[in-house]
């Protein structure tokens, strides 16, 4: 049985690890805190200023040396020697973000030179009535909310040869309150790709809840204390006597 | 004793060199014919197309050179889309001839309306239907990651050393004589992953 996977999301501020709430940044937290034994895989995004900085890249360098599970790498993409630059410091896949919205060819273009495996196409969505299910994609980590209705456009890329798509709630985005339940069933229903979710995991109840009420792949958090020391495997035994099927 | 990476420049060999790098096995990467000299061991890793794969083989001029090392048999471990090439041809965009060393078809696993999600991307088991030195002190049924959307149809049972649920049973390790290959990738499976890396060079 293909097992649920836990993903772990690292975002770097010139090249040390950030989080916008509840943490300081230090530099002793940027690398070798993880148990890298545990986790299923690793998505790590820059976002500094200045993208493709050389101690981003240290990071994704150091990683790809130092954990043999699957590396995913974003921030700033906007064309094939970008999504090159990544994949030569060792990523696996990359990350796509509000770019592929702008330029379409750019899924196409690693796509055809990497396969549609090694694509993962972020969708940023945002609710825009309280009241109702009705969501729209956003630009530039949210800020700015554009037209375009999530499922259609997961549709779309899907077509054009992604290999799987994370779901990235704005607004449960770093509340701990729990994943966007709804807006990630309505795509994953209609998709036939991986879908992966990000966006409000703040205990392990929230993963569970997540796994049992969607077909979702995999689960991914951002919260630097789902992640430090023993906390991963915790994790996983307490989803395993849930019933969840999950790597040990 | 060394080993030979082949390099097509199809994708990306970083993660198989730092898990051949964190083994200490002694290897070199190579791209073209004279490369292989002193080689008795060989990676055929793949990322990408299976169609564009056979053609850099073709350009590269490795196609021949590579057949004809297996059958002066040195042992070979085909990754991927480096074991789906194994086989006698793929329907990856229309139909690619494959190296036909292995009888065997690659069908996409969205055509068998099997309600799975495809890709297959994961952690999944591999269940051993025989002994093989490749999986020596790996447990049955132990996890290994995979990505891929095409899968072997019409082959020869024989041949199949585990097999992977995943809407249907999918193969996921053969060996014929000198010839491994791995639907997975071992260099991002962990220590199970490394440990058939490990195998491969020591054993196989």
């Amino acid at each position: 049985m293909l097992k649920k996977r836990l993903i772990i999301v690292l975002t770097f501020l010139d090249g040390v690890l950030f989080r916008t709430k509840n943490f300081i940044p230090d530099y002793r937290y940027t690398k070798n805190f993880i148990d890298l034994w545990s986790i299923d895989e690793l998505i790590l995004i820059d976002i500094s200023k200045k993208k493709f900085n050389k101690e981003f890249l240290d990071v994704v360098f150091y990683f790809s040396n130092n954990c043999f599970v699957p590396i995913s790498v974003g921030g700033g993409i906007k064309n094939i020697k970008d999504a090159d630059l990544y994949f030569q410091m060792g990523a696996d896949k990359i990350v796509l973000g509000s770019n592929s919205i702008i330029n379409e060819n750019l899924i196409k273009d690693v796509s055809l030179k990497y396969g549609n495996q090694s694509i993962i196409q972020t969708l940023d969505c945002k609710k825009i009535d309280t009241k109702k299910i009705d969501y729209r994609l956003t630009k530039n980590s949210g800020k700015e909310i554009t037209n375009i209705d999530p499922l259609n456009f997961a549709q779309k890329v899907e077509k054009i040869g992604v290999g799987e798509i994370l779901i990235n709630s704005v607004d449960n985005d770093g509340g701990l309150l729990g994943y966007d339940l709804e807006l990630i069933k309505i795509i994953s229903n209609s998709v036939n790709c991986p879908i992966i979710a990000l966006g409000g995991a703040g205990n392990w109840q929230h993963i569970l809840d997540l796994f049992f009420n969607t077909n979702i792949s995999a689960a991914c958090t951002q919260n630097i204390f789902h992640f430090t020391e023993q906390s991963i495997s915790s994790a996983k035994s307490f989803l395993k006597k849930n019933n969840i099927i999950i790597r040990n | 004793m060394k080993l030979g990476i082949i390099d097509l420049e199809t994708g990306n060999l970083g993660s198989l060199k730092s898990a051949i790098n964190k083994l200490n096995i002694k290897h070199s990467i190579c791209k073209k014919k004279f490369d292989f000299e002193g080689i008795d061991r060989i990676i055929l890793p793949g990322v990408g197309a299976f169609g564009d794969f056979m053609e850099k083989l073709e350009k590269s001029d490795l196609k021949n050179l590579l057949i004809d090392k297996i059958q002066k048999k040195v042992p070979i471990l085909g990754i991927c889309v480096g074991f789906q090439v194994l086989f006698s041809e793929s329907y990856e965009h229309g139909v690619n001839k494959g190296l036909n060393i292995i009888k065997g078809q690659l069908k996409n696993l969205k055509d068998e309306n099997l309600n799975i999600k495809v890709p297959h991307v994961g952690w999944n088991e591999c269940k051993l239907l025989k002994d093989c030195k490749l999986f020596y002190g790996i447990k049955d049924y132990s996890d290994f990651y995979f990505t891929h959307s095409y899968f072997v149809k019409n082959f020869d049972e024989k041949i199949v050393i585990s097999e992977t649920e995943y809407g249907t049973k999918i193969v996921s390790v053969i060996n014929q004589e000198n010839i491994y290959g791995v639907q997975f990738h071992p260099e991002k499976s962990q220590l199970n992953g490394l440990q058939v890396l490990k195998n491969f060079n020591e054993r196989c």
